[in-house]
């Protein structure tokens, strides 16, 4: 364990990325954009010492999706990459090849959200049903349940 | 064997068929019984095998898909035939009357039939689980099946005769040849283990991997016989290790009336397999399942050198002491 | 053998949750295997985003049923730490003993469970024995075995009389004894050490490359222990130690699984033994002010994470679960290519998976039999009668 990054430090060297925020006393953010994420995140990697991914945090704030990759290493600081990526075009270039953890989340926020990951070896269903409809996102705001659809499973007969 | 009907009654009441089967399964529930207490569990009542056998064989035998039903249904009763065969080559009631100059050689072939019978059906049942575990029979039988015969052999060679009845008479006389041959009385139980695939040899039917291996497609009456066949072979074979190694159902003086002789010689017989089925429990009970890999190098470079060294011992002896 | 698929789930005896492997495997060697978590999902989520915090605290309780206390801890943490509101030292206190009372059980379990993957049942019977004593304790303390409910925004619910104290005290002497009977157990049983060492080995650098959590990662040296580098309740104040085994393999990770018992022993007992005097909740507002919070919390299988965001309504706007489970996937499907079949259970095992953490579902069941809804109306209804017929505690 070595001391904590402090906010100077991150903004210094992240400043090609992005500005850098302390949003809390071990968590610093950094808000960057969806073409420089994966040289943000490669460059977290190389200077600041970070060296997992702890998860990717998924949020829809009704305009875009937000995508964080919280990022920790040795001094644990969790830095924390935030984009937008926008709701008609939700894509976004895959991690997995940088961090390979990055993969099985990508294929939960895939399932849940629908943001297509480009270069994301196998992006296949994980966390929902296979007969799932392809084109229903239920974590997404506007999601509401059709009566009419079929979300798989046993068929329920109603009387 | 003096006539036909106390032949019969050998064969089919006792000691063979009827009481062989209620022995088998009360065998079955001690041993689950034992387990049980020494895993600080209640365990279940004495008749429960019983009531699995009497219900399993009522239920509906379910066929899979393209499996030969004649074989499917024919392999448990083979195996249990021959094991049933073989129980009645052993001494129980002092010397075995069937018993005959090879006898030994026979009761070991017959008990290596089960095994195959389960390769078979393993390996018949088109699943995935069961095929793998067909490999694994047939792979651990070729591991442990040579220091077994080997061990078991001993007795045979030293006692100059390849009849049972006579390995035990000889013992009656001499010493018991667990005194004698302890590494082939050890390797002897372990072979037992192995052959009976209790832990830490329950690698064919290891259920958190392949499920219950061969088992697996068994249904009904099937399993119900197979389980009985598992039961059966635990018998024979710890009467098979008591006439062996630890000097049959007799007692080492002549007893005068004959009858008083054979009750003496049952009670023997009880009393001796008892306790080896409280040795083959406690092995159970002690231990995890080891892999089919690591089987293979124990097997090969441990019990097969201990039985052979205990072979070596044995014509050395006989050289020296015996054959003069 | 030629290459074979080899199913494993969502029925195996091998899993207790359904979860799907398609093992390739060459002979008995494991050559890819792909993954499938989907049988259980239940959009536990997707219903936060629909409830009250009063009422989002139970419902991620059920995300799992061995690590409960650890995700409404998360949860409640971090919706305390956006209302800015400070819980009493008691609170903490309490918290802190269930959270460690739950680290001991789900281990002692898990320590069953690998046993029981190698066969070794014996193992298998007693440690779930002794997690008895460990359920007993909580129930006490709770009232319930599983979902204890303590966790309030804002406290706990119910507070800790000096009779539980003395008799959680009792029991602690013996469940140590049967902690140092497991190591001894653990070095000295030859098939347990067979079938552990060596097998599923991570190295550090693979660890941190695979992003794994917990006692996996524990076990390689990647001392990662959200109770240290993040610190929540009052584990600054407690004497205690993170630890670690170089081993990397399954063995290690008992190792590590095992020190950790005796490191929870002691933390109950501390807590126990100092347990501040004083409430043990205030008052939380009903409407939190908009704001996000990455929560982490060492649940037994590793680290939790929550990322809560908040609207300033009395509703969450998102909460992110992050699982320990999902987390050490990516390191087991690593580490099996190559290794025996017979070893998948035990490495499967190793990390102890949680899946109804991972894709969290959810059973819907009334008292009466049939399948339905139990409105939230009904319920305080049935509460109040319950409470009526019973009287004051």
């Amino acid at each position: 364990m070595t001391a904590l990054l402090t906010l100077d430090y991150v903004a210094e060297k992240m400043k090609e990325y992005g500005t850098a925020e302390q949003v809390r006393s071990n968590r610093i953010r950094i808000r960057t954009t969806p073409e420089r994420v994966s040289n943000a995140i490669q460059k977290a990697l190389e200077s600041l010492g970070c060296d997992r991914l702890i998860t990717i945090s998924t949020a829809d704030n009704g305009t875009t999706f937000e995508l964080f990759y919280h990022l920790i290493g040795p001094h644990r600081t969790v830095v924390s990459i935030a984009i937008e990526i926008p709701r008609d075009q939700p894509e976004v270039i895959s991690m997995s090849g940088i961090l390979s953890p990055a993969g099985i989340y990508e294929r939960q926020i895939h399932d849940l959200f629908g943001i297509m990951f480009r270069g994301h070896p196998g992006l296949k269903k994980i966390i929902l049903n296979e007969d799932w409809p392809a084109d229903e996102f239920p974590l997404r705001k506007d999601w509401k349940k059709n009566p009419d659809t079929y979300y798989g499973g046993i068929k329920v007969e109603r009387t | 064997m003096t006539g036909l009907l106390p032949g019969l009654v050998y064969v089919f009441l006792f000691p063979g068929f009827i009481f062989l089967v209620m022995y088998a399964l009360f065998f079955e529930s001690l041993d689950r019984k034992i387990t049980a207490r020494m895993q600080n569990r209640v365990g279940p009542p004495i008749v429960q095998p019983f009531a699995d056998f009497i219900k399993m064989l009522g239920k509906e035998v379910i066929d899979v898909d393209g499996v030969d039903r004649k074989i499917f249904d024919a392999a448990p009763v083979v195996a249990l035939a021959a094991v049933m065969t073989a129980f009645l080559y052993v001494p129980v009631l002092g010397v075995s009357p069937f018993g005959f100059q090879g006898d030994l050689v026979l009761v070991l072939y017959l008990l290596t039939i089960p095994t195959v019978v389960l390769f078979i059906m393993g390996w018949l049942s088109r699943n995935i689980f069961s095929s793998i575990g067909g490999v694994r029979v047939i792979t651990q039988m070729f591991i442990y099946e040579v220091p077994f015969f080997l061990a078991l052999l001993t007795p045979a060679l030293m006692a100059g005769t390849w009849s049972i009845s006579e390995i035990m008479l000889w013992q009656q006389q001499n010493m018991w040849f667990m005194i004698l041959q302890p590494i082939g009385f050890i390797v002897a139980l372990i072979g037992l283990q192995a052959k009976l695939e209790r832990p830490p040899f329950d690698i064919p039917e290891a259920e958190t991997e392949i499920v219950a291996g061969p088992w697996t497609e068994l249904t009904g009456r099937r399993l119900a016989l197979m389980h009985l066949v598992k039961d059966v072979s635990l018998v024979t074979g710890c009467a098979l290790i008591t006439a062996l190694f630890l000097g049959g159902p007799v007692l080492p003086w002549a007893v005068t009336p004959a009858w008083l002789g054979i009750i003496a010689g049952f009670c023997i017989f009880v009393v001796k397999t008892l306790a080896l089925l409280l040795v083959l429990s406690s092995i159970k009970v002690a231990t995890g399942r080891i892999r089919i890999d690591q089987l293979n190098t124990i097997g090969w470079k441990y019990i097969a050198s201990a039985s052979l060294l205990q072979v070596a011992i044995v014509l050395i002896i006989n050289y020296r002491w015996v054959s003069t | 053998m030629p290459e074979v698929i080899v199913p494993i789930g969502p029925h195996h005896p091998a899993l207790k949750e359904p979860v799907n492997f398609r093992v390739i495997a060459d002979g008995e060697k494991i050559v890819r295997l792909e993954l499938d978590l989907s049988y259980n999902h239940r959009g536990i989520e997707k219903a936060a985003e629909q409830r009250d915090f009063i009422r989002v605290l139970p419902l991620l309780e059920r995300v799992c049923g061995i690590c409960s206390h650890s995700h409404s801890s998360a949860f409640a943490k971090g919706i305390e730490e956006i209302m800015q509101i400070e819980i009493p030292p008691r609170a903490q206190y309490i918290r802190t003993i269930i959270a460690e009372l739950e680290r001991m059980h789900s281990h002692l379990l898990w320590l069953g469970v690998a046993a029981h993957e190698i066969g070794f049942n014996t193992l298998f019977m007693w440690t779930w024995r002794d997690r008895e004593l460990v359920q007993d304790t909580l129930e006490e303390m709770s009232g319930n075995r599983v979902h204890y409910g303590m966790n309030e925004v804002g406290g706990v619910r119910c507070d800790l009389t000096p009779h539980q104290v003395s008799t959680a005290l009792e029991r602690l002497p013996f469940l140590e004894e049967r902690i140092y009977q497991y190591v001894d157990m653990v070095n000295d049983q030859q098939t347990l050490l067979l079938r552990f060492k060596g097998v599923g080995k991570l190295t550090r650098e693979e660890v941190l490359k695979y992003g794994a959590v917990g006692p996996t990662a524990r076990a390689s040296g990647v001392d990662y222990d959200a109770r240290r580098d993040d610190p929540y309740f009052v584990y600054t104040e407690v004497p205690w130690n993170v630890v670690t085994d170089t081993n990397g393999d399954v063995y290690g990770r008992t190792c590590v699984r095992i020190g950790e018992l005796r490191e929870s022993a002691n933390i109950v007992r501390y807590c126990l033994e100092n347990l501040p005097k004083g409430p043990v909740r205030v008052n939380a507002p009903k409407i939190a002010p908009e704001g996000e919070i990455f929560s982490r919390y060492e649940a037994p299988r590793g680290e939790l994470a929550h990322f809560i965001r908040t609207n300033g309504t009395n509703k969450v706007e998102r909460v992110d679960i992050r699982t320990p489970t999902l987390a050490n996937w990516t390191s087991v499907a690593m580490c099996l290519v190559d290794q025996n079949l017979a070893d998948i259970p035990v490495i499967v095992a190793a990390i102890d998976p949680c899946l109804s953490c991972t894709s969290r579902i959810t059973l819907i069941n009334t008292p009466g039999g049939k399948p339905g809804i139990v409105t939230f109306d009904e319920l305080r209804k049935r509460g109040q009668t319950y409470c009526q017929e019973q009287g004051p505690p």
